[in-house]
């Protein structure tokens, strides 16, 4: 069969690559969510994060590094890439959306509003940083570290998925035990009942963008370290993303997250049993596919009713 | 109230148009008061996305040519450059042709660059009549489709194809190759004639089309998985650099082999140390000795004016326009003559080759040289042909 070949394989870089996705899904999920808007400029709070991170690394110039300073970069690009996230989403969100939630405008002008500054922000990037494929500095040597089932895990692989698993398991804490999690299920909720019992809405948007671009962020950070970061790297990725965002269904946490994961395996697959050719397509079948059997995404609850 | 409002509307637009009648006024009195006429040749090829810096490559080669034509003084007209970006992207090509095509100066064409936006482009550059020199796009049947308008520098891929595949079966000794491209008008007519040949020289391959995207690790396990010694790679080098990093990443030890596509120093800073030992084929890069006139002069003049060292099809776009205004010299300043006198051009001097163009408009010598990624540069390995014996 033509993945029983390499499956282990693959499975360990899709899982790599969906956990990008996962992260990114966040965002997706998180502000549809809160305000049932499709933030189609996410992609780009991603590609900003990545150009965060590799600000940083290239301004501290430290030429083959290893051990604990290898560390201390990564963890470093990835602070980087989550303020670089976290602001654009913020500045984002004041610019682009919250003039209109004043407004009571209908939900079309917010999707234009996000559309319009996906493209401001992608051409942006493009004019000023320039339009080549910026390679991160290597942060580490990076090679097989152990294998599982005859698979190489390399460091790459280890460095996303645990920085990844890391922001999610905190993530689903926040939303789960905290009152700013509390505060984003009940907007998610019932937004007017929400403000009646106290909860201040505005403040409450504005942090889901915050976190849903410091995540972004971190993911563009992760997605340079092996990928290079380019200006219009966030337009499949984010593509991608909000598609694992409604296969795991849409305004849920934790569907975001197996939705991530599941694209990214079922990508790798569908490269080795087909060609790398139908990559896309095999993506976006097994969304419809989902989608026809299980309307509401694989996990389907709402964030509201989630855990 | 309606009066104040059409006031309130009258004002800014009455100093717009007065603002745009000064304008206008500016560039019309600019061009008519110097006594010479002023042509325009221009260049169509991607000046932005990710293959942009080929095509600036070429459109310097251009500017070199032209800027070097007016201060030596002997043309009894002025020329200026205009270039036109359709991004490599055959659905943005015919756009970019048109602002060229409705530019009525623009006399000649030096372009497309690429392959799919040449396709894309010559249906309207033939109405037009308005002759388009490239100096890279060579995809095989572009001078077989009936373009009128169409005449190119550089050896067609039916060659390149058959000495790439040549080269990995005689000189890398290639038992079993992976053939990928990237199903663009450029990498998979390309690949076409790879795949004949290496059938033709008994070497067994798998092939198959990619979609390009970032994560090529399924790709490279499948390459590993079918234990291939070569593979060849037929597309533009942001695809091939980030092949070449996840084929070193899933363990690949292999060669790799791809075209002037991939030929440029981007591909050694975005792939880093994998691109070191990439083989890469190209009409272009052999020795200024090879029938042209000229070479180290433009050589060092382009390292002056650009600072940097001519890319890949610099020199072939710098033949391009210099032959463009060897035809305007000789008399034709209209599009229809300037067309009719480029195809006829015979034993032009330039600084790649000796420069005639045949029936079909091919121009190109039939030479390809190998290349390879050696230390962080590409240096020119040979004559595939010298190379393979």
């Amino acid at each position: 069969m033509c993945f029983t070949q390499s499956f282990w394989q693959l499975t360990i870089s899709g899982l790599a690559l969906g956990s990008v996705y996962a992260l990114i899904a966040l965002g997706y999920t998180l502000v549809y969510g809160v305000l049932q808007l499709i933030n189609f400029a996410h992609s780009e709070v991603f590609m900003l994060g990545g150009f965060g991170g590799l600000f940083l690394i290239r301004g501290l110039g430290i030429s083959n590094p290893s051990g604990f300073t290898s560390v201390a970069l990564v963890i470093g690009g990835m602070l980087a890439g989550a303020v670089f996230g976290g602001v654009t989403a913020f500045v984002l969100e004041r610019v682009a959306y919250r003039p209109l939630r004043r407004r009571g405008a209908p939900k079309l002008a917010f999707l234009i509003s996000a559309i319009g500054a996906s493209y401001f922000l992608l051409n942006l990037a493009g004019k000023e940083f320039g339009r080549f494929n910026n390679p991160m500095p290597s942060l580490y040597t990076s090679g097989e570290v152990f294998s599982v089932f005859g698979a190489q895990v390399t460091t790459n692989n280890l460095v996303i998925g645990s920085a990844a698993v890391v922001m999610l398991i905190a993530l689903d804490r926040i939303i789960a035990k905290t009152r700013l999690g509390m505060g984003i299920r009940s907007v998610a909720q019932d937004a007017e009942a929400a403000s009646l019992m106290g909860v201040d809405i505005n403040k409450v948007i504005t942090r889901t963008f915050i976190i849903g671009g410091l995540l972004a962020g971190v993911a563009g950070f992760l997605f340079g370290i092996q990928f290079g970061v380019q200006y219009n790297m966030g337009f499949s990725a984010g593509t991608k993303a909000f598609t694992a965002a409604v296969l795991g269904g849409i305004g849920n946490v934790r569907g975001a997250v197996l939705g991530g994961l599941v694209l990214g395996v079922a990508e790798n697959l569908g490269v080795a049993c087909v060609s790398s050719a139908w990559r896309d397509v095999i993506a976006f079948m097994i969304l419809v596919l989902v989608l026809m059997v299980r309307p509401t995404g694989l996990l389907g609850e709402r964030l509201g009713r989630s855990a | 109230m309606l009066d104040r409002r059409i006031l309130r509307l009258a004002a800014p637009l009455a100093l717009g148009a007065l603002a745009l009648t000064a304008c206008g006024g500016s560039s019309g009195g600019g061009g008519s008061s110097s006594s010479k006429k002023t042509y325009t040749i221009a260049y169509q090829g991607p000046l932005s996305g990710d293959s942009a810096q080929l095509g600036i490559n070429m459109d310097n080669g251009v500017k070199l040519a032209i800027d070097a034509a007016n201060s030596k003084g002997d043309l009894p007209f002025t020329l200026k450059f205009v270039d036109s970006d359709d991004v490599g992207d055959p659905a943005q090509a015919p756009a970019a042709a048109r602002k060229l095509i409705d530019n009525t100066n623009v006399v000649a064409v030096v372009g497309p660059a690429f392959s799919g936006a040449t396709a894309a482009s010559e249906p309207l550059f033939s109405q037009a009549n308005l002759v388009s020199v490239s100096p890279s796009a060579t995809r095989a049947d572009l001078t077989g489709l009936g373009f009128t308008s169409f005449v190119r520098v550089v050896t067609g891929d039916t060659i390149q194809g058959a000495k790439l595949a040549d080269y990995v079966a005689k000189a890398l000794k290639s038992k079993s190759a992976y053939v990928v491209d990237d199903k663009s008008a450029y990498g998979a007519g390309l690949t076409k004639y790879v795949k004949e040949q290496l059938t033709k020289d008994g070497v067994t391959f798998k092939s198959e089309g990619l979609a390009p995207t970032k994560d090529y690790s399924a790709l490279a396990t499948k390459v590993v998985g079918s234990k291939a010694d070569t593979l060849v790679y037929g597309g533009y080098f942001p695809e091939m650099a980030l092949l070449a990093k996840a084929l070193k990443a899933a363990g690949y030890k292999g060669s790799i082999v791809s075209d002037d596509g991939a030929k440029d120093d981007q591909l050694i800073k975005q792939a880093g140390a994998t691109a070191d030992g990439i083989y890469l084929t190209c009409a272009c890069g052999g020795p200024p000795a090879a029938g042209g006139v000229g070479a180290d002069q433009f050589n060092a003049d382009y390292k002056s004016k650009f600072k940097s060292d001519p890319g890949t099809y610099s020199a072939e776009a710098f033949d391009s326009a210099n032959l463009i205004i060897a035809a305007m010299k000789a008399g034709a300043t209209d599009r229809a003559a300037i067309t009719e006198a480029v195809k006829k051009t015979s034993d032009f001097p330039g600084v790649t080759h000796k420069i005639t163009f045949d029936s079909r408009g091919e121009g190109g010598t039939g030479e390809i040289f190998m290349h390879q990624v050696k230390g962080g540069k590409i240096t020119l390995l040979g004559l595939i042909d010298d190379l393979i014996k």
